[in-house]
């Protein structure tokens, strides 16, 4: 009875500490919170995805910042289309090899099919965030700390 | 809200697992176009070769040009020119005329009846008032094509020389300083200078912003040398400076002394070449007087760093290390733009970077060239070298030498005298005389002057008062506003031309898709507008843009813009070629006036370099002395106000705007305040901030950041809602008569 009594009083004090910290999240940081929910509705709000991914994907953000696209300003929605679909590229967390990467990078695509072989995906070797301007292009590293 | 946070999700996972497969997920040219043609992309002056897909006789998609000189890679804007700029929705397809005057509406009616409406009030014009009341106002933008046979015929079919265009606004002073410190226009070196440079000397230019692909060759340079040095000089600290070892900011309009300070260093610490010098060049002074060097090292002599600081404000031991990079290096290459040219001094600025690689020998190797970077993506070559301005006539002629014209008049199969002796008005004054009633009818093409003319108050009143005949694309362009008739053009590779970049390089524009609606090439509107004003038939024997080529390219075989070489069969085959190019198998020149590489310099001239251009056979070096701008803040308009582009629209947004993901990036014109200024006029990010200057005053909303210098506010002129032209002066560079847009006094405080 004993055991049961302090499992349930375990239980009530971990959903508690859960709780609290999602409260605790939520009330500290109101502002991210709300902008990670949703995209943003009124188009005149999408000017910079950067502004709020870097609160809520500060990692993606700063990836993008510190890789050759963003040294070279080439913008989420360049290669990931617009949250409301309506722009000209689609939407997509992932873009597609063939449709987007390739308008740009096909002579080096076809370099590296006629190398390797043809593969089925280039980000496992050529992650298109972290790929920073002063290193080497095929070398995959773990996004760094620096703050910008 | 369009797409929930869940069905993002799901898209993602689902463009995961298709994108896994190698299979594309959606897009528009899902299945593949049936081909791909061959073109040159419509943005900016770098001249990206681009593939555009077709599918259904419908452009689906675009692509790089992987045999151009981009190798495949396109920015933004061109990746994603097809199909939203094409098929905009306000694309105009109809030729329209207003029938009850400017304030009457503009309404669609048939071609003959446009030309006719055009070439009428033309006639009346000309009769009742002479061939100098009328004007063509064109374009670097426009193809050579379209740009030879507008000069062909208003100089030869008109008798007027009042053929002017934007590329007065952009880059007259480079041409100028060209001419002056070679004898010749155009650029000596090429992009292929920026892989081999181990300096880059880049003043005036945001070249990441305005020419991403040349900014991605320069990065990729130093990435794969990680010695190769970058200066970048710039009073804003744009994304350029990102990848600079050095970033010099300056007090706006002080570049004349910075430059003269430099060469005062390079003498000093003697890192000048004396043999280069002693070889290839010749010093003048004022208008041309003759100087010697000795003269020359005295006049700089007394820009020392100390007195260059209290001038530009770079502590002087910046100006010492830039001076000693640029001469040390291996191979020094300047990149230079509208900072340089928009000025009241630009020619000036021009001659001094020249003069950076005369005094070093920085020139006519790899990676050692002075290279202008050119904002149009056909203002080289359709219209400096087709001379469509109101000073020249074709391949480096000018209208006030008598031996030019007559060239010019024998070779069309004019009478000698044909060609009217004076020059015609440049920009600003073909605007001023347009107000003042003196031209009374102009043909504008391919550009929207109600939106980029400095001192718009001052120049909307001549395009009110003047008859407009317009050729657009775009429904929202301002200067539609003002137009009598418009005449619906064929955009890009809905008609076929030559574009000429930065690098000389001549590449073919196919066409790809026909023209949308009722529009048509510009090419038969300005044969069927010639002919129904009344131009000799046999002056004007086209059928076709290819017909044009062939008489350029000929004319072209008489002097040093030999391009006799680029055939119109070559073009098709080849993504672009780099003149001079004397004959078909010639494969273009690199390094022009390089012998050897050169084949206009004899193969036995006794030196490796000719500056075949000039008289002398050598480059001038020039004492030009600082000279502050015209308008500098002062105590009643206490900032400095510039302009400039932001890399996602390009000019006027007519094409970018219709680009979501481009438009959304840039929506509207805003004010970059640095936050010191911001915290002391207590303006806070967001707030509306009006700039007065002493011609208007408008209000924008603030970005606070440090791109730009304490003292120093820059406003974009993309936004059609905020002319912010309004707010500059007019006042020109004495010699190349281009207007000062980078600097202008304003007060500037949080709206009320």
């Amino acid at each position: 009875m004993a055991a049961k009594k302090k499992l349930l009083l375990f239980l009530a004090l971990a959903l508690a500490l859960v709780g609290g910290f999602f409260l605790y999240i939520s009330l500290a940081f109101p502002g991210s919170r709300c902008e990670a929910a949703k995209h943003p509705e009124a188009p005149e709000k999408y000017s910079d995805c950067l502004e709020c991914h870097l609160k809520v994907t500060p990692m993606a953000a700063q990836d993008w910042r510190e890789s050759k696209h963003g040294v070279l300003l080439v913008k989420c929605a360049v290669c990931h289309g617009l949250p409301d679909g309506k722009g000209t590229v689609p939407f997509a967390a992932k873009p597609g090899v063939r449709e987007i990467c390739a308008r740009c990078h096909e002579p080096a695509m076809k370099q590296m099919v006629e190398k390797y072989g043809a593969r089925l995906e280039c980000e496992s070797c050529h992650p298109h965030h972290q790929n920073p301007m002063h290193r080497k292009a095929f070398e995959a590293k773990k996004p760094s700390k620096t703050s910008f | 809200m369009a797409v929930s946070r869940r069905e993002f999700l799901r898209g993602s996972a689902a463009a995961v697992a298709l994108s896994a497969l190698g299979v594309p997920a959606l897009g528009a040219d899902a299945g593949g176009p049936e081909k791909w043609v061959k073109g040159v992309c419509r943005y900016c002056g770098t001249g990206c070769g681009v593939l555009v897909g077709v599918k259904g006789g419908k452009a689906v998609a675009v692509k790089g040009d992987p045999n151009n000189h981009n190798e495949g890679k396109l920015c933004q804007k061109g990746a994603l020119l097809v199909p939203a700029v094409i098929y905009a929705k306000d694309r105009i397809t109809d030729p329209m005329i207003r029938k009850g005057g400017k304030k009457s509406q503009l309404e669609k009616v048939s071609w003959d009846e446009a030309l006719d409406f055009a070439t009428k009030r033309f006639k009346a014009v000309i009769a009742e008032s002479g061939p100098q009341a009328v004007a063509y106002y064109g374009s670097g933008q426009a193809l050579t094509e379209e740009s030879y046979l507008a000069n062909k015929i208003w100089k030869a079919g008109l008798r007027s020389n009042n053929v002017d265009g934007n590329p007065r606004l952009c880059m007259a002073s480079a041409v100028a300083g060209y001419l002056t410190s070679f004898g010749k226009d155009e650029p000596m070196g090429t992009y292929n200078d920026i892989d081999s440079a181990s300096c880059f000397f880049i003043i005036g230019s945001n070249t990441s912003e305005a020419h991403p692909i040349l900014f991605d060759r320069i990065a990729r340079r130093k990435e794969s040398a990680p010695d190769v040095k970058i200066i970048v000089v710039d009073p804003r600290r744009t994304n350029t400076a990102r990848i600079a070892d050095m970033h010099v900011p300056f007090k706006p309009g002080t570049d004349l002394a910075l430059l003269n300070g430099m060469a005062h260093v390079i003498f000093r610490d003697e890192l000048d070449n004396p043999s280069f010098m002693g070889r290839y060049t010749i010093v003048k002074k004022g208008a041309g007087e003759e100087a010697t060097l000795e003269e020359y090292k005295r006049f700089v002599s007394e820009y020392t760093p100390e007195k260059v600081r209290e001038i530009t404000g770079v502590p002087a031991e910046d100006v010492v290390k830039m001076a000693r990079m640029f001469a040390e290096s291996p191979a020094t290459i300047s990149l230079w733009c509208m900072g340089i040219n928009q000025r009241s001094k630009g020619v000036w600025a021009n001659n001094l970077i020249h003069n950076l690689h005369l005094i070093t020998g920085q020139i006519g190797r790899p990676g050692a060239t002075p290279l202008s970077l050119t904002g149009q993506p056909n203002a080289c070559g359709g219209v400096r070298d087709t001379g469509s301005l109101a000073h020249l006539l074709p391949a480096g002629r000018m209208v006030e030498n008598e031996k030019h014209r007559n060239e010019m008049e024998d070779f069309w199969k004019v009478p000698r005298g044909t060609i009217q002796p004076k020059m015609g008005f440049h920009t600003v004054a073909l605007f001023e005389n347009m107000a003042a009633g003196k031209v009374q009818a102009v043909f504008i093409h391919c550009t929207n002057p109600a939106q980029t003319l400095p001192h718009l108050n001052k120049y909307t009143p001549a395009l009110e008062k003047a008859f407009v005949a317009q050729t657009e694309c775009f429904m929202d362009a301002e200067t539609l506003k003002y137009a009598d008739v418009v005449f619906p053009a064929a955009f890009w590779c809905e008609t076929e031309g030559v574009y000429g970049c930065t690098e000389r390089r001549y590449a073919l524009t196919e066409q790809a898709i026909p023209p949308l609606g009722n529009s048509r090439p510009v090419i038969q509107v300005l044969l069927d507008f010639a002919r129904g004003v009344g131009v000799d038939p046999a002056l004007i024997p086209y059928k076709n843009a290819a017909d044009i080529w062939e008489e350029w390219r000929t004319l072209s075989k008489q002097g040093p813009y030999n391009f006799y070489g680029i055939t119109r069969e070559r073009l098709k085959k080849e993504s672009g070629i780099k003149w001079p190019c004397p004959d078909e198998t010639h494969p273009g020149t690199n390094l022009r006036y390089v012998r050897g590489d050169d084949p206009l310099v004899p193969k036995d001239h006794p030196n490796r370099i000719f500056f075949y251009g000039s008289p002398t056979g050598k480059a001038t070096i020039w004492l030009r002395p600082h000279q502050p701008p015209f308008e500098p803040a002062d105590a009643d308009y206490p900032f400095v106000l510039t302009t400039g582009r932001v890399i996602d629209q390009w000019h006027t947004a007519t094409m970018t705007g219709k680009v979501p993901e481009l438009h959304r990036a840039y929506p509207a014109a805003f004010v970059e305040i640095n936050p010191e200024d911001a915290k002391k006029l207590n303006i806070k990010n967001g707030d509306q901030v009006i700039l007065e200057t002493r011609r208007d005053k408008m209000a924008f909303p603030a970005r606070i950041t440090d791109t730009c210098m304490p003292g120093l506010v820059f406003c974009p002129f993309f936004d059609k809602n905020k002319l912010v032209n309004r707010l500059f002066h007019d006042a020109v560079d004495a010699a190349s008569k281009e207007p000062e847009y980078k600097i202008c006094a304003t007060k500037v405080y949080k709206q009320a």
